[in-house]
C-alpha cells in the first residue's frame, strides 16, 4: 500500500464525505458488529455441533447447512461495511499492521471454516441422514472459534495501534 | 452518598484506575464485550426469528429456547461484568453520556420484553410448539427483542461518538 496510493483515495470526495457525515462510521460499525453476531453466532452454534456439545439429536448435515448461508452473507455484510471504513480512514487502516493480521486471519478462519463444512454440505453418499464426519474434525471446530474470537480482538484493537 | 461522589469513588478505586491507565486492559475489555454480545444477540436471534416463523436448526420451539438459553446467559453475564469494569473506569463521564444511559433504558426494556413473554405465550408453549408461524403474541415478543437488541447495538456503539 503506497502513500500515494492512500493519500488519493483519502483525499477522493467518498472518502472525504465518510469523514464529513458524522454519523457515517458509527452507523457502519454497528452494522458490523451485527453481522458480526451474524457470523460468530452461526459459527459456534455449527461448530459447536461438529465438536458434538450441542443439538447432538440433530443431523450434523441440517445444522451445518442451516447456517452457512447467514455465515456467508455476514461475511459479504462484514466485508462491504470494512471497505467503507477503509475507504473513509484509508491513513488509519492501511498502514496499520493490526489491520492486516486481522485480514490474514479472516482469510485463515474462513478457510478453516470452509473446509469443515464443505465435505457435510455436499450430497451425502449414505443418504441425506448419514453424518460421517472425519474424525478430526472436533479439534477444527473448536480451533475454528479460537480463531474468530482472535479475529475480533484484531479488529478492537485496530483502533489502539496507530 | 450522593450520585456524583459515589460515581468519583467507583472511578477512583484501585481496579478502575488500573483499567484506565493500562495500554491494554480497556482493548482486552472491549474485545470480550464484543464477543459477548456477538452470543447474546446471535442466539437472541435465532430465537427471535423462530419467533417469527422463521426455522432455526429443530423443529421445536421449546427445546430451542432451552437449548440457547445457557448460552445467552453466558454471554449476557460476560457483558456484564466487562461493562461494569469498563463503566468503572470513567464512571463519571459514561453517567453523563445520553447514548450510555439510553442504552441501560433499552437494556431494562429488552428484559421487560423477555419477562412478558416468558409470562405470558411462553406459557402455553406445548399449544404451539411446532406451529410455523407461532400464536401473535410471540411474534410480537420476537419482533419487538429483535428491534430493542438491534438498538442496544446502535447505542453502544454511539457511546464513543458523543
Amino acid at each position: 500500500m503506497s502513500a500515494e496510493f492512500i493519500a488519493w483515495l483519502y483525499a477522493s470526495s467518498l472518502s472525504t464525505s465518510i469523514r464529513d457525515m458524522l454519523w457515517v462510521v458509527p452507523t457502519v460499525q454497528s452494522v458490523h458488529i451485527i453481522a458480526i453476531a451474524a457470523i460468530f453466532g452461526s459459527a459456534v452454534i455449527s461448530d459447536l455441533r461438529l465438536a458434538g456439545v450441542v443439538a447432538v439429536d440433530r443431523p450434523a448435515r441440517e445444522v451445518i447447512a442451516r447456517y452457512y448461508p447467514w455465515m456467508r452473507n455476514a461475511l459479504l455484510v462484514l466485508l462491504a461495511t470494512g471497505l467503507i471504513m477503509i475507504i473513509g480512514e484509508p491513513d488509519r487502516v492501511l498502514v496499520n499492521s493490526t489491520f492486516w493480521l486481522k485480514m490474514a486471519l479472516v482469510i485463515g478462519a474462513f478457510a478453516v471454516a470452509w473446509s469443515i463444512r464443505r465435505p457435510l454440505l455436499k450430497p451425502a453418499p449414505g443418504g441425506p441422514q448419514s453424518d460421517a464426519i472425519h474424525p478430526g474434525i472436533k479439534v477444527l471446530a473448536w480451533l475454528s472459534i479460537a480463531l474468530w474470537c482472535v479475529v475480533i480482538f484484531c479488529g478492537r484493537w485496530i483502533a489502539y495501534s496507530i | 452518598m450522593d450520585i456524583q461522589s459515589l460515581l468519583q469513588t467507583l472511578q477512583d478505586t484501585a481496579i478502575a484506575t488500573l483499567i484506565r491507565e493500562s495500554d491494554t486492559c480497556f482493548p482486552a475489555l472491549e474485545s470480550l464485550h464484543v464477543i459477548g454480545i456477538a452470543l447474546v444477540l446471535g442466539t437472541i436471534v435465532v430465537v427471535d426469528l423462530r419467533l417469527l416463523g422463521i426455522a432455526a436448526h429443530r423443529p421445536g420451539a421449546l427445546r430451542l429456547i432451552k437449548e440457547m438459553l445457557p448460552f445467552t446467559w453466558a454471554a449476557f453475564v460476560t457483558c456484564v461484568v466487562t461493562g461494569v469494569l469498563m463503566f468503572m473506569a470513567n464512571a463519571t463521564t459514561y453517567a453523563e453520556n445520553p447514548m450510555f444511559l439510553w442504552k441501560m433504558g433499552l437494556l431494562g426494556l429488552a428484559g421487560l420484553n423477555m419477562a412478558i413473554f416468558h409470562l405470558g405465550a411462553f406459557r402455553r408453549i406445548h399449544e404451539w410448539d411446532t406451529d410455523l408461524p407461532p400464536p401473535t403474541q410471540a411474534r410480537i415478543a420476537g419482533f419487538s427483542s429483535l428491534a430493542l437488541w438491534t438498538g442496544v447495538i446502535f447505542l453502544g456503539r454511539w457511546i464513543a461518538f458523543v
